[in-house]
């Protein structure tokens, strides 16, 4: 059992560049476990880079990433996922040479209580009927259902979700909610990429507002107006 | 005749096995690493050797040997691919390329320095050594084993990567290997297990081979380039569709070669560029753009925020005149038939690199080129006794003609396909070349006359013809650097960045990369004629693609996209010829490592390199100390 400081994922001064632009500032915030972890911010402040550079799928980065108490920097992106990391990111990615069975049976399990498939179903009733269908044959929802699905899959109990519900229809967007909020009822540790807001208050016990590269807030939710008000302040969303 | 050509169907089917099992391998390798592996032919050569091997110093049999040479060489891939090809991995495609081509180069020149040229006899097992008689055929019963063996393989190679967990690993990784690995996917192992299984079938394929073909070091050298067209033309992406080429192309080989001999060694090139023509992606391949996307990776050393840098490092030319002033004014003090070797390979070094690095466009066929404005030169001085300024006219006239039709045919692809495309059809060019009277097969065309320049320069003067060599060097040199800072060559620059954008922005994209293909064929002409006028000699090692490989190791060498840098390319490639050659048949391998090490090593070459030393000592000078590290020195890799 974690005691009551224990981190699932902590980054401390990271720093990361493309090619010669720098994009990340000396990133720094925790994530604890079982609780949900929001990102904010603009377009292009380097929320996706944070993930990124968890996963450890930059060119360059420094500074430390420490994943279930281990340091993992200079660990390939593989050998992390092995902390119980699932990483859903923002394109999705889904494979489309391999069929939907065949996504969801990609990522090796990183531990034994990977969810059954029944389970993931209930979830995803969308991708119940799709076994077959090759990844390109999907919707762009199903796509992100089954983004996510494959890494519930694995076991893994920390999810790094990029905007989970970008771009997709508002239906299928309240459906991808409920998953979350169901994830989050369950017990998994979320950190979670959002533009929405109101969202990102109901579901969040903490949210880190990133700005140009660097963290700018680090707020627990408690209080919801007030955090919402100095967010929009923040973000002048 | 009917006999004829069936007899001559079955070579096809065995040709066709052996085709099948290198080009799956070869299709996996380069769908997962993105690395169009140049071994794949001394992996195919070392499966003979290990099965050959393995019966002589292990005492195994037949069945043995088929076992452990595909084990053997398979363990051999892994080596090579954890040592020295995962260090490309993430650079441009290219480096793989060249990495592979040296490797090869090594092992080739190994074996053949070790074990001669000759072949060594390997015996299939006697309950093979029958026949089967079909009545209207007869069919040895080696060859329908061989058949077999390698089309249930491939089946099964086949089955396994469509159906199997394996498989969908295999396939997620090659369609996205960074995603893959973030999922968890150990991406590392799956590389070295492909590439392994790659060389492993290679391996099978030679091991199958030994007793029909002696077991030779040469074995692999010639199957490669066929096995290449053989993917182009399949289409990459379709496991089914490169197995169904092989067996279709080499039937089409057979019977060439039972109807019209002439024309059985090149019909598969032939062949590779109508199928370019007419539909790009390959007969199975999937679609042109999402291939195209795959390659459109781009030089790493030369990005556009290296456009200030790259403007820099010509206007660092200082040094050249200075050593080129030097050479000149001190030609008496070296051989100069040394010296106007290195000035020839400059020129044709800078035709390459003037291409890559400034065009963007990979030639891996300058030496048909090259051979062509040679073999035309020697021909025009000595069978029609032109002047040498006509007989070398008419040298670049034909490679500038030839350079035409290659880059109609290069231009459509991008990257390592447009490598390959050159490559295959200067091997066309070669054989037609071998098989042409005028020139003289192995002697090739000997004692051309220099004769007199413009009937005032007599040429039989060597000084004179050194004098004419360097001021070819500096025009080729001086001409290309004027052309690049023209609009025209940033033009070029700017397609090489953004090859999209300025499709978008309305500009004939195609038109400017033939100018540039063609200009490149003009100064590998002005290699070849000078060579032919100073060596009064013209041979087929100056078609052989070997000589495209030295052409991109000089400008490797020297730093591709440098003024400078295919002079101190040829330099050093020539001097190394030259205090190499008493090492005699290890040269090859010799020259193979230094290629490795340029990869691994100097990927900026040498140029830059003297260039950040020389300002150096000038700071030197003035501040007494700060020695400063040549950034390059980073590329030695993870
Ligand atoms: N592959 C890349 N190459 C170069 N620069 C990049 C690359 N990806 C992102 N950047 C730059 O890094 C910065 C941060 O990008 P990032 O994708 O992390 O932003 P984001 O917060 O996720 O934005 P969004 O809300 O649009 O997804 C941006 O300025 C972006 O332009
Ligand atoms: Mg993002």
């Amino acid at each position: 059992m974690p005691d009551a400081d224990a981190v699932s994922l902590r980054l401390s001064h990271v720093q990361a560049w493309y090619g010669d632009s720098q994009a990340l500032f000396g990133v720094g915030f925790a994530v604890r476990p079982g609780e949900v972890t929001c990102l904010v911010g603009r377009n292009g402040a380097g929320k996706t880079t944070i993930l990124r550079a968890i996963m450890g799928l930059l060119p360059r980065q420094t500074g430390s990433i420490i994943l279930s108490g281990r340091e993992a920097s200079g660990m390939r992106p593989y050998e992390r996922t092995r902390f119980g990391i699932g990483y859903c990111p923002e394109e999705r990615a889904i494979f489309s040479s391999l069929t939907v069975e065949e996504n969801l049976a990609l990522p090796p399990a990183v531990c034994a209580a990977g969810m059954a498939k029944a389970d993931i179903f209930a979830l995803f009733p969308n991708l119940r009927t799709r076994g077959r269908h090759y990844g390109d044959q999907l919707s762009g929802g199903e796509q992100q259902m089954l983004a996510i699905a494959r890494i519930l899959r694995t076991g893994a109990q920390t999810l790094l979700l990029d905007e989970p519900t970008e771009g997709l229809a508002p239906v299928i967007v309240r459906q991808i909610e409920h998953v979350l909020i169901e994830l989050k009822r369950r017990g998994y540790t979320i950190l979670l990429v959002e533009q929405n807001l109101d969202f990102v208050l109901h579901l969040a016990d903490r949210v880190v507002a990133i700005e140009n590269g660097s963290v700018v807030d680090d707020l627990e939710t408690r209080g919801s107006e007030h955090v919402k008000a100095r967010l929009l302040e923040r973000l002048a969303l | 005749m009917m006999d004829l050509i069936l007899g001559y169907l079955t070579i096809g089917l065995v040709n066709g096995s052996f085709y099948a099992l290198l080009s799956l391998g070869l299709a996996l390798i380069f769908g997962l690493l993105n690395i169009l592996n140049m071994t794949h032919g001394v992996l195919y050569m070392m499966g003979a050797f290990a099965a050959w091997a393995g019966s002589r110093y292990l005492g195994l049999g037949y069945f043995g040997g088929l076992v452990f040479a595909p084990l053997c060489v398979a363990a051999f891939g892994v080596i090579l691919e954890r040592s020295l090809l995962r260090r490309t991995y993430g650079l441009d495609p290219l480096y793989g390329f060249m990495l592979t081509f040296g490797a090869a180069m090594i092992v080739q020149g190994g074996f053949q320095a070790y074990f001669g040229s000759t072949g060594l006899p390997y015996a299939a097992p006697d309950w093979l050594s029958g026949g089967l008689d079909l009545g209207f055929l007869y069919f040895p019963a080696y060859r329908l084993w061989v058949v077999a063996v390698a089309l249930v393989v491939c089946v099964i190679v086949w089955i396994a990567i469509a159906r199997t967990r394996l498989g969908s690993i295999l396939r997620a990784s090659s369609e996205n290997a960074a995603t893959a690995e973030a999922l968890g996917v150990g991406v590392p192992r799956v590389f070295a297990a492909t590439f392994a299984l790659g060389a492993g079938l290679a391996g099978l394929a030679g091991a199958l081979a030994a007793p029909i073909y002696q077991v030779s070091p040469l074995m692999g050298s010639d199957i490669l380039l066929v096995v290449f067209a053989i993917i182009v033309i399949g289409g990459m992406g379709s496991i089914g569709g490169t197995i169904v080429s092989s067996y279709a192309l080499a039937l089409i080989e057979s019977l060439t070669q039972a109807l019209v001999p002439q024309a059985a060694s090149f019909i598969v090139f032939a062949f590779m560029c109508v199928v370019l023509l007419l539909r790009p992606q390959g007969l199975f391949g999937i679609s042109v753009v999402r291939s195209h996307e795959f390659l459109a990776a781009r030089l790493p050393w030369i990005e556009p925020a290296d456009k200030e840098t790259a403007a820099k490092r010509l206007t660092g030319m200082v040094p050249v005149f200075a050593a080129v002033a030097a050479l000149l004014a001190l030609p008496m003090l070296l051989y100069p038939v040394y010296l106007m070797k290195i000035f020839c390979f400059t020129i044709f070094a800078a035709s390459f690199n003037f291409l890559l690095g400034f065009a963007g466009i990979m030639s891996f066929g300058q030496a048909a080129l090259f051979g062509t404005a040679a073999y035309l030169t020697a021909h025009a001085a000595r069978e029609w006794a032109l002047p040498p300024e006509a007989a070398i006219g008419v040298g670049i006239a034909a490679a500038l003609v030839l350079g035409i039709v290659m880059g109609i045919f290069a231009i459509r692809r991008r990257g390592i396909y447009q490598a390959m495309i050159t490559l295959a059809i200067a091997q066309m060019v070669y054989f037609v070349y071998v098989q042409a009277s005028f020139t003289h097969g192995e002697d090739g065309i000997q004692s051309v006359p220099r004769g007199v320049l413009l009937g005032l320069i007599d040429l039989r003067d060597d000084t004179n013809v050194y004098w004419l060599c360097a001021a070819a060097m500096l025009a080729v040199l001086f001409g290309l650097r004027r052309l690049i800072n023209s609009p025209f060559g940033m033009m070029l620059i700017a397609i090489r960045d953004n090859e999209r954008r300025a499709l978008s922005l309305g500009h004939n994209v195609d038109a400017y990369k033939l100018a540039a293909f063609a200009i490149a064929a003009f100064c590998a002409g002005v290699a070849g004629s000078m060579s032919a006028v100073v060596f009064q000699l013209a041979t087929l090692s100056g078609v052989h693609w070997h000589l495209s490989g030295e052409a991109v190791l000089m400008a490797l060498i020297g730093g591709i996209g440098t003024f400078g840098g295919p002079l101190v390319g040829a330099a050093v490639l020539v001097t190394m010829q030259h205090f190499l050659s008493p090492f005699g048949a290890w040269i090859v391998a010799i020259q193979g490592a230094v290629f490795v090490l340029c990869v691994l090593l100097f990927r900026d070459g040498l140029w830059p390199h003297a260039l950040a030393l020389a300002a150096n000592l000038r700071r030197q000078d003035a501040t007494s100390k700060s020695a400063e590290v040549p950034q390059a020195m980073e590329a030695i890799g993870r």
